[in-house]
């Protein structure tokens, strides 16, 4: 009983750490950034393929060389966000009226096929393990994953560019007449998104999943379910729903439901959003980051 | 209320002298598609001055303050502050200048509490030393305030918020404030606190120029007034005439 | 553009379409070589149908739908049901049915089709647009994919190995992963299935396509479509005149999922069809297609957005075939991934048609419109910013 707790908390930690992603965007640009779930499979394949064929894999390069190809995957996936942002988003901001709202989700969703079908191409469609040893004990998950999430909580609570982030999520204009540049901020809260993203990648990626093109889009989809239900734009949201997303994956599993898995988190979201849009820890008045 | 501002450089010697305005705006004009919300304004508020701009409901008073920090672009003019051309200019280089608006209806931070509300406000310098002192002074200016700190913005009363938003403003300490609209939805008795509180700033040495509907209030602590209709300056003055033009009683004081 | 009588334009389509489908009997009898140009155009004209059913509640109404998938393949299992239901019950023999049937069975039986799958799809499209339009646009776009896929998922996950209680039992009998091959031989064995009866000759499709074409036409100029377009532009100010946008929005929402619907029906129902519905129907991906053609060619024109599907489909089939043709002849491409290919080169393109013009070819006019004059409008403001001139 135990290790299932045990094995549904790490899942909805790591589920909590993408989830992240989606709702700090969500907050400061009011977008949901389908090319999330792209940034996290490509920062899957750049973490496996650097730790197998740079570091020698589990023989020659151990956990450390992991932890070092995180590392690298974690620079590779901020550096992807920033760039989808700029080439994709930015421009978008400046549009009026009815395209306003809705040209940006449809480049995101371009962006998010393109992505997804480039990984085809590049890395074909087979699916690649982490050597199993690599895998870190799901209690490790746990804590490595609340550290990074305790360390954000800080980072938005405590710092002058956590503030600004909030600020501008709120009322960007408010923020400008006080020299923040939204801008850099946004930057700025794309490449953070991205790299708990890459961090969430390798997790799952050792611990369970095969690298493959569509794994963007199956931990996406939960993340991105997870951030809604918690209340999209709401950090405490996303952890709190990516919490319960995974409580639910692992329930739903054990039953003899199991092949309906994802259908039933749809199911939850649709459900969510017609009772309560807001989320549970989101507010109707104020979005908050 | 201290009002230097330790890092930012002081406007150049030529304009010490209170005869050169600290801002000057000439014929600005601002279009929304083919209508013209502004045709051609034109003010100068020397250093150390409370000027201000009184009109009614869609004279344009608003879109003048937001044109001056960028936040609208304007077709025709030009405006600078202490000798610094404002028009290529985005709105947080404007800030950064030393201009800080209080924008109409408060617009300050509701998830945020009224200290990090404060502390936003000095964004630019972020020295913890001076963020101390000057939230000391505006918490002297505004004693609500300093009950509050902890508490969200968007618990706040109406009249509390519009105090944060000035505080907010004042933290960045600015040698010139624009407010927009100050006592708009706020009850009579707490308005006259917040002039009260204006003009303690202008005191300390802060230029102001202050937009409001409330013509009483804004000619009663100001020095200069100017009357905005229909996009461009009906009259000009010193605010004690303003106060006793036979115009001005009728269509904004009430006879 | 003189006024003509509806009916003449009607009689005048119904007599065009029933050439066109003499003609495409001719072709595929006359030279095997034809067919590819034949499946596409029967392709493109289905593509139009779904493109100008997703334009009236993305384009014209302006909100985000993009579980467009989900009604296609709701419309494509209930057709290829239905149709095959009402075969057996006609007695029509298994040979006719496994091949192209006549027009004449057609006549009964595709009516059948097209009103079972609209009023299911109608029905389907308020249940989910009727709660969901009450949020924020964005959240329709989360609602539509949520629908689309719990729908995927469900039948997919669903195999009749796996089926334990009567209600998944009874999704099971869709086919589950294996997909849908109509309802059991009668009499036959157990794995015999009937097909999907090739109901939808070309004189349906064209019909329907030219049909969906001139009804959405006619919409867009009518007072519901000029509504329509309040909604879309401003919603306050469009309640400040008496329009109510929730009305507007979820009838919009239930046309496009009807015209979704009947879109996959055709899409199994055709001549030379696949013969089998399946999960992979309601793939996102459908969704994304559509999206595509509509945004090509501009969100609001009727005829735009047939351009944009005819383009996108030509396009499309056109790729497939070359690619086929390169991995043929040059073994530097054979082991490309086709379709991975496709999609980069079409997701490129759409997202450097949003970047350059994200108003699409046409915009919001049609074919035959010009550019109109009209300056931008002023934005929003707490305060009117407009001066007038009676000034205090």
């Amino acid at each position: 009983m135990l290790s299932w707790l045990q094995n549904a908390v790490a899942q909805g930690a790591m589920i909590a750490l993408v989830a992240l992603g989606y709702t700090m965007v969500y907050g400061v640009l009011r977008l949901i950034n389908f090319a999330h779930s792209e940034v996290l499979m490509v920062s899957g394949y750049v973490a496996f393929r650097v730790d197998d064929r740079l570091l020698g894999g589990y023989e020659r390069g151990g956990s450390k060389g992991l932890i070092i190809a995180t590392c690298v995957a974690i620079v590779a996936a901020a550096v992807l966000g920033v760039t989808i942002e700029a080439v994709a988003y930015r421009k978008l901001r400046a549009a009026k009226g009815a395209t306003a709202r809705i040209a940006p989700l449809v480049t995101a969703i371009g962006v998010s096929m393109l992505l997804q079908s480039v990984a085809q191409l590049a890395f074909t469609a087979t699916p690649q393990k982490f050597d199993p040893r690599l895998a870190p004990p799901m209690w490790f998950v746990i804590v490595a994953a609340s550290a990074v999430m305790a360390a954000l909580y800080a980072l938005v609570h405590l710092t002058w560019i956590g503030k600004a982030m909030r600020a501008v999520a709120v009322n960007e204009e408010a923020s400008r007449l006080m020299g923040i540049r939204p801008s850099r901020i946004i930057v700025f809260t794309f490449a953070i998104g991205s790299a708990l993203a890459a961090i969430g990648a390798v997790l799952y990626a050792t611990t369970q999943a095969s690298i493959e093109p569509t794994m963007g889009t199956s931990i996406g989809t939960l993340a991105f379910v997870a951030a809604v239900v918690g209340g999209i734009g709401s950090i405490p949201g996303a952890m709190l729903g990516g919490l319960l997303i995974g409580l639910l994956g692992e329930l739903v599993k054990s039953t003899s439901y199991s092949g309906m898995k994802d259908a039933i988190v749809f199911v939850l979201l649709v459900l969510v959003l017609l009772v309560r849009p807001a989320g549970l820890l989101g507010s109707a008045r104020a979005e908050k980051v | 209320m201290r009002t230097k501002h330790p890092t930012r450089p002081e406007p150049p010697e030529s304009f010490a002298s209170a005869a050169t305005p600290l801002l000057s705006v000439h014929g600005i004009e601002v279009r929304y598609g083919g209508i013209r919300a502004l045709k051609g304004v034109s003010l100068t508020v020397r250093r150390g001055e409370v000027v201000a701009l009184i009109g009614s409901n869609g004279a344009g008073k608003t879109t003048t303050l937001r044109s001056l920090v960028r936040l609208v672009p304007w077709s025709a003019g030009t405006a600078s502050f202490a000798g610094q051309e404002l028009g290529p200019l985005g709105t947080e280089e404007v800030a950064a200048l030393g201009v800080s608006l209080v924008p109409e209806g408060r617009a300050i931070f509701p998830n945020l509490t009224v200290r990090e509300n404060l502390e936003l406000g000095a964004y630019l310098h972020r020295d913890a030393r001076i963020i101390g002192e000057t939230i000391d002074d505006v918490v002297k200016l505004f004693p609500r305030l300093g009950e509050r700190m902890r508490q969200e913005g968007g618990t706040l009363s109406g009249g509390e918020q519009q105090m944060l938003a000035i505080g907010r403003a004042m933290m960045a300490r600015p040698s010139l404030l624009l407010l927009d609209e100050p006592s708009l939805g706020i009850a009579p008795n707490l308005a006259r606190q917040i002039f009260g509180a204006i003009r303690q700033i202008a005191e300390a040495g802060v230029t102001v120029l202050v937009v409001e509907q409330n013509t009483r209030l804004a000619l009663e602590v100001a020095a200069r007034g100017y009357v905005l209709r229909t996009g461009e300056v009906a009259k000009e003055g010193k605010a004690k005439e303003l106060l006793e033009d036979p115009m001005v009683k009728e269509a904004y004081l009430g006879g | 553009m003189r006024r003509v009588p509806t009916f003449v334009l009607l009689l005048l389509g119904a007599a065009v379409c029933v050439g066109l489908d003499l003609a495409y009997d001719a072709a595929v009898s006359a030279d095997r070589g034809y067919k590819f140009w034949l499946t596409i155009a029967v392709m493109c004209a289905i593509n139009v149908v779904g493109a100008t059913a997703l334009n009236i509640v993305n384009g014209m109404a302006g909100q985000f739908s993009i579980g467009h998938a989900g009604f296609v393949g709701l419309g494509a299992y209930l057709g290829g049901f239905v149709a095959a239901r009402v075969a057996l019950l006609m007695k029509i023999p298994l040979d006719e049915l496994r091949d192209n049937l006549s027009l004449t069975h057609s006549l009964i039986i595709f009516p059948v089709v097209v009103l079972s799958v609209a009023a299911v799809c109608a029905l389907v499209g308020l249940v989910v647009g009727l709660p969901s339009l009450r949020l924020r646009g964005d959240y329709l776009a989360i609602v539509t994919l949520g629908f689309s896929e719990i729908l995927r998922l469900t039948v997919l996950g669903t195999n009749a190995d796996s089926a334990k209680n009567p209600i998944t039992k009874g999704i099971a009998a869709l086919g589950g992963s294996l997909g849908y091959r109509g309802p059991s031989v009668p009499g036959g064995d157990p794995g015999d299935f009937v097909g999907i009866p090739s109901v939808a000759g070309p004189f349906w499709i064209f019909g329907l396509a030219a049909l969906m074409v001139f009804l959405a036409y006619r919409l867009k100029r009518s007072g519901f479509g000029r509504a329509l377009r309040a909604v879309r532009e401003d919603e306050i100010a469009a309640s400040a005149v008496g329009v109510d946008p929730a009305k507007y929005k979820i009838t919009a929402f239930v046309l496009a999922a009807v015209g979704a619907g009947i879109a996959g029906a055709l899409l199994v129902l055709r001549r030379d069809g696949p013969g089998i519905v399946t999960p992979a129907n309601m793939k996102f991906d459908k969704s994304f297609e559509v999206i595509t053609m509509v945004i090509l060619g501009g969100s609001g024109s009727v005829t735009g957005v047939a351009v944009g599907a005819v383009l996108y489909t030509t396009v499309f089939y056109a790729a497939e075939e070359g690619l086929l043709q390169l991995s043929r002849n040059y073994s530097a491409f054979a082991d490309i991934d086709a379709a991975a290919l496709r999609m980069t080169l079409f997701a490129a393109a759409l997202i450097i048609v949003m970047l350059v013009r994200p108003e699409g070819l046409f915009g919001e006019r049609e074919v035959w419109e010009r550019k109109s004059k009209g300056g931008p409008k002023p934005p929003t403001s707490t305060k009117p910013a407009v001066a007038t001139e009676a000034e205090a």
